[in-house]
């Protein structure tokens, strides 16, 4: 190496010193050249060569010094072939000549370039003077030096090693470049094989070289020794491109000569950084097709490489080209070839895990990724390959004894890679269910692992669509996301805290909307089969699964409700689908109660109940729709199963609000409740309204249920609203009286001015009983009220909407005014106010 | 500007998934603000809006969880346009326009964007512009007799004029509706 490392500064002036004495020698070394000194020139040459002796250069400064001289030589070459066109005879003894230089290092480069010159010019014999070269360059044993001399042989002879045998054609193309006066070019000797030769000799010199750097200097520079060796690794990997751009290179050559020839360099130089590049230099730089006919022996030689080489990396690296190669390419390729691609291959790995014991488990997983991914992307339907490497794995773990792989662990992250293959490849994820050692391998995983692996799977049904039609879909479905479903042996006790476990939930619940039957019976019963095995998952999984099945229910209610001719047990089937409903309902009923008794889950029952209690809600309307004969009993269970929810379960006041809107909204939905199911119901309503717990919420929700007895609509009024403004005015009576009690000024105004809104809305919409004089004295209440608020934003904001809502009621009056005096002309587009109205 | 108006998801309740097609149409980046009406049901959907545009403003569906505190109503400013947002399942009766109005009044809006009818629409009325964007699943609903469109709606907003568009998906092929809305000077 490099005798006096020194730091970057020292590095920078030696090159520098270096690169003027090359410039000031190349220099001097052109003028002689234009003055047509060839000898002089030479002397000027060997003296900036001197230069490349230097062992004061780590290999980056080097190549730099390096790449400038090289420069210069391709000047010198330029200009000796075109002196030769004119004096042949004076080219004659410059070969002869160099060789008395003293330096071996300057004499060698100029021998090189003196030899390409006479190669380029057809002096003398190719062959030979090829052959002379590569093995004058053994006089140099400094590696670094070494290496670079050699890489310059390479780049000198490029162009001029032979190749495909010289045509008339190339000569002639060839000689038309030439300098006027010049000798054209004879047929020049040599042929494949001897550039063969050359280069493979060069390729092992190169690589002993490189090789023995690594054993000089002391032994603590080791790691800055492997640091200069991969800076370095390109000039040996460039022989091996080289012999792969060769044109004539066949494929018997290939299979006889060369590869055995670099693969025994490569196994007999017994260094783990050249072994580990050049390997993977093989199966980058030849053809695919090379690489399937020599199969065998490539991985005969990897099974005996040093057992620091990361084998895993080049069987991939190999395994993946040819994958892609096949897949690519095999339609005309002969089905053999292709089977035993896989079978090789599975072969050696299972080998080279048995020989190497000490192969840590995520590179043995690893292997089987890459065959894996061979299975399945070349042989997709050869189920059985992907399943005898399943198997394989599982034999190996289970040997070493390994359960519980942690899901983000080293061998978790390759396994993860493993069993997500076939789910990507196959796009069907129904089709694991025929790998039966997949589950198996998946088993090993720990709960975290496992259900990554199943949520993995949901995701890609859910991007597929992948439809589950049949049982036996559902079956596999299940079994295979089985993690997911119900409680873990493995799974940690607070798992369903944490975000994990919810979006894996909601993952489930949304897979469930892929449950399609071809026909409603089937349907009911694949939700109903579901539902059970959902059941099993323990109450916080229930709160994520049911309830799309409630949906799916409901669903199916409604496309089964247009059947009713065409089917005889209609009335008991739809029954039993509500039935059904109401069960799954009942477990989420029955299981917020468990969840009850803990405080701390206490915010998360009082959801719950919500949830539950607005399916009921939904219930009650689905059943409404349904014109089925007592249809109405179904619709008074579960609204008033909402009700008695709302009564019992919902603790929170807000919670309680929101509650009894949607149960108002609901109960306005419904047309087809009789007026004795209906009024118990309403009035239900009405009493929890005046029993919440906070003043304004009783004065809101008042005005919420209100409008139950203005817009509802029972079986007796045949699709009108009830409009009974009698009910409507008591309500917002006793709602105001509430008001005037609240105490604190800010929410006493909202309320007063949301009270306006609400008897202005009725009064627009012509009910009778609303008495403007009582608008009127709530307006001034309101307005004097707003004199003693204190400066503020809410106060500002209340102030203008005190004055939109009396500017509403004004214009209000006028339209009622207006309609009055219309009604009396009796119109018949208008809706007819009571005759008996009061207060105008 | 462009502000996306979506909502009542439904997802996982009702639905499996957002048609491809739509999604496909929302891509990163090219709304400023998404403006949903609730009814995302899952941590997921919000995840999946922020990935739309970084503004996003959601309100509380019947469905969505106490636990994550959306508000009943709010009111974003885009360019001149004071804009609300509500599901509607807190206006009784439902769907009711007179009761929409009144709300309209009470937050000040220009334009009030709810949802809970299950179906696309956009109206002007009294000066004021309402807009529904219908249901991005399509999900399943009683509220509405029949299938369910999946829709969502853009807004345009510019100067002193709102373009909307209804993006609705019928027969698996996307449809789309535009209507122009100017500003009242009154307001």
């Amino acid at each position: 190496m490099y005798d006096n490392p020194g730091n970057t500064t020292d590095q920078e002036k030696f090159l520098d010193q270096s690169i003027r004495v090359v410039k000031t020698e190349s220099f001097e070394m052109k003028r002689c050249l234009d003055k047509g000194k060839t000898m002089d020139a030479l002397k000027h040459a060997l003296q900036m060569l001197n230069e490349m002796r230097t062992a004061e250069l780590s290999p980056k400064f080097y190549y730099r010094l390096y790449m400038d001289t090289m420069h210069e030589l391709q000047c010198l070459e330029v200009s000796l072939i075109q002196e030769y066109a004119q004096e042949p005879a004076k080219l004659g003894n410059l070969y002869e000549c160099v060789q008395y230089a003293s330096a071996i290092i300057p004499r060698l480069y100029l021998l090189v370039t003196i030899g390409g010159v006479f190669i380029k010019c057809g002096l003398g014999s190719r062959k030979e003077i090829l052959k002379d070269l590569v093995e004058m360059c053994r006089g140099v044993q400094h590696p670094l030096r070494g290496l670079f001399l050699r890489n310059y042989l390479m780049q000198c002879t490029r162009s001029v090693l032979p190749d495909l045998p010289e045509t008339e054609d190339m000569l002639l193309a060839h000689n038309n470049t030439l300098p006027k006066g010049a000798p054209a070019l004879k047929p020049r000797d040599g042929t494949v094989e001897d550039t063969i030769d050359f280069v493979l000799i060069n390729f092992a010199e190169m690589n002993k070289l490189w090789v023995r750097m690594q054993h000089q200097g002391p032994s603590k520079e080791k790691e800055k020794r492997e640091k200069d060796r991969l800076e370095l690794r390109i000039l040996v990997g460039t022989n091996l491109v080289r012999l792969a751009q060769l044109e004539a290179l066949t494929e018997e050559m290939y299979v006889r000569d060369v590869l055995p020839s670099i693969l025994e360099q490569i196994v007999s130089c017994r260094d783990t950084i050249s072994q580990e590049y050049l390997m993977e230099c093989v199966i980058q730089v030849f053809a695919d097709d090379f690489h399937l006919a020599t199969l065998n022996e490539f991985l005969n030689a990897c099974g005996q490489l040093q057992q620091e080489v990361n084998i895993k990396i080049l069987l991939i690296a190999l395994v993946d080209r040819l994958a892609l190669y096949t897949n690519s390419s095999i339609e005309g390729q002969p089905a053999p070839t292709k089977m035993q691609l896989f079978e090789i291959f599975s072969e050696q790995a299972t080998s080279l895990i048995k020989n190497r014991p000490d192969m840590p488990m995520d590179d043995i997983v690893a292997l089987h990724v890459s065959l894996v991914s061979l299975a399945v992307k070349c042989y997709p339907d050869r189920l059985d390959y992907a399943d005898m490497t399943f198997l394989g794995l599982r034999q190996v773990i289970e040997e070493k004894g390994i359960t519980d792989i942690e899901a983000f662990g080293k061998v978790g992250r390759e396994l993860t890679k493993l069993l997500n293959i076939p789910i990507d490849e196959y796009k069907n994820v129904l089709r694991l269910s025929e790998l039966p050692e997949y589950i198996k391998v998946m088993s090993y995983f720990d709960y975290r692992g496992q259900c990554n692996i199943a949520s993995y799977m949901v995701q890609n049904m859910l991007e597929e669509e992948t439809i589950l039609r049949h049982q036996e879909d559902v079956d596999a479905a299940f079994s295979l996301i089985s993690s997911l479903l119900r409680d873990q042996e493995k799974q940690p006790d607070n798992s369903h805290e944490t975000e994990e476990f919810a979006d894996e939930q909601n993952l489930v619940a949304r897979l469930l909307h892929l449950i399609r039957a071809d026909d409603v019976d089937s349907q009911f019963l694949l939700l109903n089969s579901a539902r059970k095995v959902l059941g099993e998952g323990g109450r916080h999984r229930l709160r994520y699964t049911l309830p799309p099945i409630i949906f799916e229910l409901y669903r199916l209610v409604l496309q089964f409700a247009d059947m009713k001719d065409e089917d005889e047990k209609w009335d008991a089937k739809i029954r039993k689908m509500f039935v059904c409903a109401m069960g799954t309902i009942g477990a989420l009923v029955s299981t917020a109660e468990l969840a009850e008794l803990p405080m701390k889950l206490y915010l998360n029952v009082s959801s719950f109940c919500k949830q539950h209690s607005m399916k009921n809600f939904q219930g009650a309307i689905t059943a409404d729709r349904v014109p089925f004969e007592d249809n109405h009993t179904v619709v008074y269970e579960f609204v008033s199963k909402a009700l008695s929810i709302l009564e019992d379960d919902v603790v929170d006041s807000r919670d309680r609000v929101r509650c009894l809107q949607l149960t108002v909204g609901t109960l306005l939905k419904t047309t087809h409740l009789p007026e004795e199911n209906w009024q118990p119901l309403a009035n239900q309503a009405v009493l929890a309204a005046a029993k919440m717990f906070k003043k304004p919420d009783q004065v809101r929700s008042l005005v919420t249920v209100a409008a139950l007895y203005w817009h509802g609509k029972t079986l007796e009024t045949n699709g009108e609203k009830l409009r009974n403004g009698k009910k409507v005015v008591d309500i917002l009576r006793k709602s105001a009286k509430i008001a005037k009690e609240c105490l604190e000024p800010l929410v006493q105004q909202q309320l007063f001015i949301q009270l306006l809104s609400a008897y202005t809305y009725y009064y627009e919409d012509n009910c009778p009983e609303i008495n403007v004089d009582h608008i009127e004295e709530l307006i001034s209440r309101t307005q004097d009220n707003a004199v003693q608020l204190d400066v503020s934003a809410e106060a500002d904001s209340l102030e203008k909407q005190l004055g939109e809502a009396i500017r509403r009621l004004q214009l209000a009056k006028l339209d009622v005014a207006a309609s009055q005096v219309s009604s009396a002309r009796a119109e018949p587009d208008l809706p007819q106010p009571p005759s008996e109205n009061e207060g105008l | 500007m462009l502000v996306l108006l979506i909502g009542d998801f439904n997802l996982p309740h009702r639905s499996a998934n957002i048609s491809p097609k739509f999604r496909k149409l929302l891509v990163p980046n090219k709304m400023q603000h998404v403006l949903c009406t609730g009814n995302l049901c899952s941590r997921e959907t919000y995840d999946y809006l922020r990935t739309l545009s970084s503004d996003v403003h959601v309100v509380k569906g019947e469905f969505d969880d106490e636990m994550l505190k959306y508000p009943d109503t709010k009111v974003v400013t885009v360019g001149q346009f004071r804009i609300g947002v509500c599901h509607g399942h807190q206006i009784i009766p439902w769907g009711d326009s007179r009761m929409l109005e009144l709300l309209a009044r009470q937050l000040d809006v220009d334009i009030l964007v709810t949802g809970n009818t299950y179906e696309c629409s956009a109206v002007e009325k009294s000066g004021r512009f309402f807009v529904d964007p219908g249901s991005a699943t399509g999900s399943f609903s009683v509220n509405k007799t029949g299938p369910v469109t999946p829709s969502f709606a853009l807004l345009d907003v510019q100067a002193d004029n709102v373009v909307t568009y209804l993006y609705r998906l019928i027969d698996d092929a996307v449809k789309v509706d535009r209507i122009i809305y100017k500003k009242s000077k009154s307001t």
